[in-house]
């Protein structure tokens, strides 16, 4: 299975609590390819988020094998997890988390400056990626000055830097208004047409509706999986 | 953008905070520099005073010079001493106390001298009388800066001070009483010849001094003065120490010092407190100087949570986040520390003048000097706080779990 970027097998979380663990995900058993476009939807509190952190590997599972390209998540040390998240994932967060005090050219540059980059390579992965977001008549403006729609945009570039395999976003559209929801969500399907594996949790159905594979999780387990 | 860059970026964002943070660090830091420019101040400008008044060894009745009783029959131990063969010269040193009349004055009121031109000048008088091998002149310790030096028993050499208050030139007549007895003594004045003007290393920050023979002090006692000397002091031809050993098995009842063992007996002694004093407020201040900034920092990086776990989650290694927060750390305590130095000196040179205006303090002696050792500690002092500042919020941020923070986030 060559294609195969995530491979689940009867993977759980449990987290340990005062009263007794609490298992926020249950026995999932999951495939993410190459090009896989799977939108993860279920009530609050039901895994969506552990589930994402555990395919993003920030996140190891208590139980069950996950497997990242064929190397098991578990048996990595955190610095080559965090070597694994900067060059092959990236992340999408409802509230953006872009710094404050770097511009957008700065924000999406940083990831290429963790990994390395020469400046050189950085200014046009940068560049691109900002032209890319339709953004590039905003590369200087600090996040301050940016729409949410605009941060998010960004946020996806940032994410886009090093060329993951994997892109996670946790519910991408959750803090925007519907227009800009759609526009978003537009963008997340070009980034997933042009190669990139998409993984959406989120709680709107019109965005989930996009995905070729829809997963429904309840109780921490995966209730229902729909292809479309 | 490497960690540096990143963490100057981070504290730029909060002006105030940074701000805040530098100003302490710079107070903080400039006491700090003073305690450890005081903790040797003294025992170096000590060592440099003995060092630059010529005289090798100095010989007292006390464990110390100046303290204790005075030495007896002065001037035939002053013989013994110029007589061995590694003393080049051996000179007795008396001290009194003296009232000297301003010019232009008027007959004497009661027990006073005359004082037309206003209050008497209180001063100390040094009297002085050498022994040499070789009949050599013998260098006073004071340096004439005008006029020249004081001979037979109607000369004297006063400093700047007396020179100035009593409307004194060089060639001029003043009148005193010195006490080399008793303050009690009710003695008539004397009148002497001012035949130059003198700095005196010794003399305490206010207080005045004159300097002649003891001929001459003599004189000003009104021939009330028995053959003592409060202090001997001696030039050797050879090593010091082993000049100072034979004039100890020479008159064993006195204490012959080499400069150093003086400095040796002050930093066992009167300088302990100034070290201890400076022990304590060093700790004192590097503990403040390391609460603020791990104040600072943990305020900082609490509000950040987020943000660090969204950079863990795109691929910031463990160790990345740790940087950017110590080198924050290093920022500040780096920016404090530099303006410390300036800020440092100023206030130690405004200390020093106040700690000179005590009494018996030479005016040539600082408790401030700079050293170039006092500025390495200081450093390594920053260095330090710096990096146990950071230790905390460090430890938060390594420690940070990515998953619940960015799940916390979103929920709060």
């Amino acid at each position: 299975m060559p294609d195969v970027i995530v491979d689940a097998q009867h993977v759980g979380r449990a987290f340990a609590m005062p009263a007794g663990p609490v298992h926020a995900v249950r026995d999932v058993t999951l495939q993410i390819r190459a090009g896989d476009h799977v939108a993860v939807r279920g009530p609050s509190g039901c895994g969506k988020s552990t589930l994402l952190h555990m395919l993003g590997c920030v996140d190891a599972p208590s139980s069950g094998t996950l497997l990242f390209d064929g190397r098991d998540v578990a048996t990595l040390s955190d610095a080559r997890r965090s070597a694994l998240r900067l060059t092959r994932i990236g992340f999408i967060f409802q509230r953006f988390f872009l710094l404050p005090m770097l511009t957008a050219a700065e924000n999406v540059e940083l990831p290429l400056s963790e990994a390395g980059a020469s400046k050189r390579d950085r200014q046009l992965r940068t560049k691109e990626l900002l032209d890319y977001v339709g953004l590039s008549a905003r590369a200087d403006h600090r996040p301050s000055q940016l729409s949410g729609g605009e941060m998010q945009r960004v946020a996806i570039a940032r994410a886009l830097a090093n060329r993951p395999q994997l892109l996670l976003a946790d519910e991408p559209t959750g803090e925007l208004d519907e227009a800009t929801g759609a526009q978003i969500a537009a963008l997340l399907d070009r980034v997933n047409a042009d190669g990139t594996a998409l993984v959406i949790v989120t709680h709107d159905h019109t965005l989930a509706e996009r995905a070729a594979r829809v997963l429904t999780m309840r109780d921490g387990c995966i209730e229902q999986e729909t292809r479309q | 953008m490497n960690a540096l860059a990143f963490a100057w970026r981070s504290l730029v964002r909060q002006p105030a905070r940074a701000t805040l943070g530098v100003l302490g660090v710079a107070a903080v830091g400039a006491l700090l520099f003073d305690m450890l420019l005081l903790s040797q101040g003294l025992i170096v400008s000590m060592r440099d005073l003995l060092a630059r008044s010529g005289w090798d060894i100095r010989v007292s009745a006390g464990d110390l010079p100046g303290r204790g009783g005075r030495v007896s029959a002065a001037t035939s131990t002053a013989e013994r001493i110029a007589a061995l063969p590694s003393v080049k010269a051996a000179l007795m040193v008396r001290v009194a106390n003296a009232q000297i009349e301003r010019s232009g004055g008027g007959p004497p009121i009661g027990d006073a001298p005359s004082i037309g031109g206003g209050p008497p000048i209180a001063a100390v008088f040094e009297g002085i009388g050498g022994r040499s091998r070789h009949r050599e002149p013998i260098a006073p310790p004071w340096t004439v800066v005008r006029g020249r030096e004081a001979r037979g028993d109607t000369e004297v050499v006063i400093d700047s001070a007396i020179a100035a208050a009593a409307n004194l030139q060089v060639g001029g007549t003043i009148t005193l009483r010195a006490s080399c007895v008793s303050d009690r003594e009710a003695l008539p004045p004397a009148r002497l010849t001012v035949v130059g003007i003198a700095e005196f290393p010794f003399a305490g920050t206010n207080e005045d001094a004159i300097g002649g023979s003891l001929d001459a002090l003599k004189a000003a006692c009104g021939g009330n003065v028995g053959d003592e000397a409060d202090l001997l002091l001696v030039t050797s031809v050879g090593e010091p120490a082993e000049t100072a050993a034979a004039i100890r098995a020479e008159i064993p009842h006195l204490n012959a010092l080499t400069n150093d063992q003086v400095v040796g007996r002050l930093q066992q002694t009167g300088f302990t407190y100034f070290r201890q004093i400076s022990a304590v407020l060093t700790t004192i201040t590097v503990s403040f100087a390391v609460l603020l900034i791990a104040v600072l920092l943990t305020v900082s990086v609490n509000q950040r949570l987020g943000e660090i776990a969204a950079l863990r989650a795109l691929g910031f290694s463990r160790w990345r986040v740790v940087t950017d927060v110590l080198s924050e750390s290093a920022l500040i305590v780096g920016s404090g520390g530099i303006l410390s130095l300036p800020l440092g000196l100023l206030l130690a040179s405004g200390l020093d003048r106040i700690l000179k205006e005590m009494p018996g303090i030479p005016a040539d002696l600082h408790f401030f000097v700079f050293e170039r050792d006092a500025l390495f500690t200081h450093i390594g002092l920053l260095v330090a706080t710096a990096v146990i500042a950071a230790l905390y919020p460090m430890r938060i941020v390594s420690s940070l779990p990515i998953a619940a923070t960015l799940r916390d986030e979103v929920i709060g």
